[in-house]
């Protein structure tokens, strides 16, 4: 009996030995070949069943001291067949890398390509960071040069505030110096015509224009009046110019007088 | 050649020139018109005998016919065109020997100064500091002429142009390693260009060198921390700069005789914006104490 038994189990082994091989084998095949081992495996499926069949009952009629034993060989190869069962479902579905392959038509690269993706998108980034420090720095540099320029204007600014201060002062002095020499031009005149026609206005003095009077006499108390007075041409005799701008008609001397030295009228009066 | 026949003229008007001061001086001090003439001919020949030389390249001729034409000015008593020789002579000299063009600038600044013309003394007192500066590598005269230009500066109320020299006094004295007075400089200009609008985005910039003297002088953090809590709190735009960051990240390092971290802040700041050559020298003085310390304690 149990001969009978060892026989069941070695073919057993071999059975299962076969169906593994066929069902490794299976999902890299393809089409008649694939449909082919699929039958074959079905059928050496259902010898290994058959053979469990008959192992059980092989069992059953032997003496139940020794019957653990057997049942629990049994029990194992009844695991591994159904092992065996759910890997062939499995191969039945799986798919391979090859059939993969030949449906999307390209070499195993698919992954490297994404290498390839990511490594050019890094390097973008690095450009355009790059790119954004440089922007950086020209904005510094801009920075410092703009710096520069404000300081030079400030002192330019300034020179130009004292060039035009200097300038007004400038024109100031010419004004002044233009009227001083007006000044000089008409004594020189007066003298002048003094020196040529000095008679004529001692003669002329004697008389007295109708000149009229440039300023009140304050000394108008009923003196006498001095009407035939030398002429007076120096500003030092101020008696003389008092004198004479008590009467009513001042004598052409005196307006010389103060057409020459228009200051020392002030004085005297 | 050309330049060759320009200087044999010139020679020789120097020749006449010279034979009219002989001429005039034996008149027993000149009556009043004719020496005064010909001596005044004498000078306008100098002129003429330097420009000359000027044609001809030859700068001391050049420079030593308008000493004399000046010197005659002196005498003559016109003190501008003497100045102004002097000035040229100055410039004719600064080609060829250094220390006799400061020697004529300093008399023409003398003769300015003494009319009262400070503005155009100061120009000068910069050209001469300048000269120290390249030729004669005498920063320390350089220095104390730029103290006086800036003086004059700021007698004359241009600001701008007196905060120029400071800034140069302030460069020149951190680099002879006069800390406090720079320090001193550099807050008071910094402090005086803040009102300005112009310019005040150069402030920045002047507090920055005036902490990096700070930790110079005394590395004890305490007084660089205050120094800069102050400028911040003076001068709100310059806690964002990345000046400032880096000297607190100096800072740090320092404190924690860190060098390297020292050197890597240094980098990063440098790859944005340059260090000129006086940061570049402070920065790495300050690394120099911090190496020190580092092998003091090892």
């Amino acid at each position: 009996m149990s001969s009978d038994f060892e026989a069941y189990e070695q073919d057993f082994g071999t059975l299962t030995a076969e169906i593994t091989n066929k069902i490794g084998r299976i999902p890299k095949l393809g089409g008649e070949e694939k449909t082919q081992l699929v039958l074959n495996v079905d059928k050496q499926l259902e010898e290994v069943r058959e053979l469990m069949e008959q192992m059980d009952l092989e069992v059953r009629e032997l003496p139940i001291q020794s019957r653990g034993m057997y049942q629990s060989r049994l029990k194992s190869y009844k695991g591994e067949m159904d092992k065996l069962e759910k890997d062939f479902k499995r191969s039945r579905i799986a798919y391979s890398d090859e059939v993969r392959n030949e449906l999307l038509g390209e070499d195993a690269g698919s992954s490297e390509s994404q290498r390839a993706h990511l490594l050019d998108n890094t390097e973008k980034l690095e450009r355009s960071s790059r790119r954004l420090d440089a922007g950086y720095q020209i904005a510094v540099e801009t920075e410092q040069v703009g710096q520069e320029i404000l300081a030079n204007l400030h002192t330019d600014r300034e020179k130009i505030q004292r060039s035009r201060d200097r300038l007004r002062e400038t024109d100031a002095n010419l004004g002044k110096s233009s009227r001083i020499l007006t000044g000089m031009l008409r004594r020189k005149a007066a003298i002048h015509f003094l020196l040529i026609h000095w008679k004529r206005v001692w003669l002329h003095s004697f008389v007295h224009f109708p000149v009229p009077l440039r300023r009140h006499s304050q000394t108008m108390s009923g003196e006498k009046e001095i009407q035939r007075a030398p002429p007076q041409k120096s500003v030092g005799s101020r008696e003389g110019s008092e004198v004479l701008n008590t009467s009513k008609f001042r004598p052409f001397p005196s307006v010389l007088a103060e057409f020459l030295f228009p200051r020392a009228g002030i004085l005297t009066m | 050649m050309d330049t060759s026949g320009k200087e044999k003229e010139a020679m020789q008007l120097m020749a006449e020139a010279d034979k009219k001061v002989k001429s005039s001086g034996s008149f027993l001090g000149g009556m009043f018109g004719g020496s005064h003439h010909k001596v005044e001919d004498a000078c306008e020949m100098y002129a003429r005998a330097a420009n000359m030389f000027k044609m001809a390249k030859n700068w001391t001729a050049a420079g030593n016919a308008f000493c004399q034409g000046a010197r005659l000015h002196m005498q003559l008593q016109n003190k501008l065109d003497s100045a102004t020789s002097f000035v040229d002579a100055g410039n004719a000299y600064k080609k060829a020997d250094p220390q006799e063009a400061i020697n004529c600038i300093n008399a023409a600044i003398d003769i300015y100064t003494d009319m009262g013309r400070f503005t155009i003394a100061a120009k000068h007192h910069i050209t001469i500091a300048e000269v120290y500066e390249s030729e004669l590598v005498d920063i320390e005269k350089a220095i104390a002429h730029y103290e006086q230009a800036a003086d004059y500066y700021k007698g004359e109320e241009s600001n701008s142009s007196a905060n120029k020299c400071l800034l140069k006094v302030g460069h020149y004295s951190a680099q002879l390693e006069q800390y406090p007075k720079a320090i001193e400089i550099y807050e008071q200009v910094a402090t005086n260009t803040m009102d300005n609008p112009l310019l005040k985005y150069n402030a920045k910039e002047y507090f920055f060198k005036a902490s990096l003297c700070h930790f110079i002088v005394d590395e004890l953090n305490a007084k660089v921390l205050l120094s800069l809590l102050m400028y911040e709190e003076m001068f709100p735009a310059f806690a964002d700069s990345r000046e400032c960051k880096l000297l607190k990240k100096l800072l740090d390092a320092h404190e924690e005789q860190n060098c390297e971290a020292f050197t890597e802040a240094v980098k990063e700041f440098d790859s944005i914006s340059r260090l000129d050559q006086w940061l570049t020298t402070m920065l790495l003085r300050i690394k120099k104490t911090i190496q020190g310390d580092a092998g003091d304690l090892k």
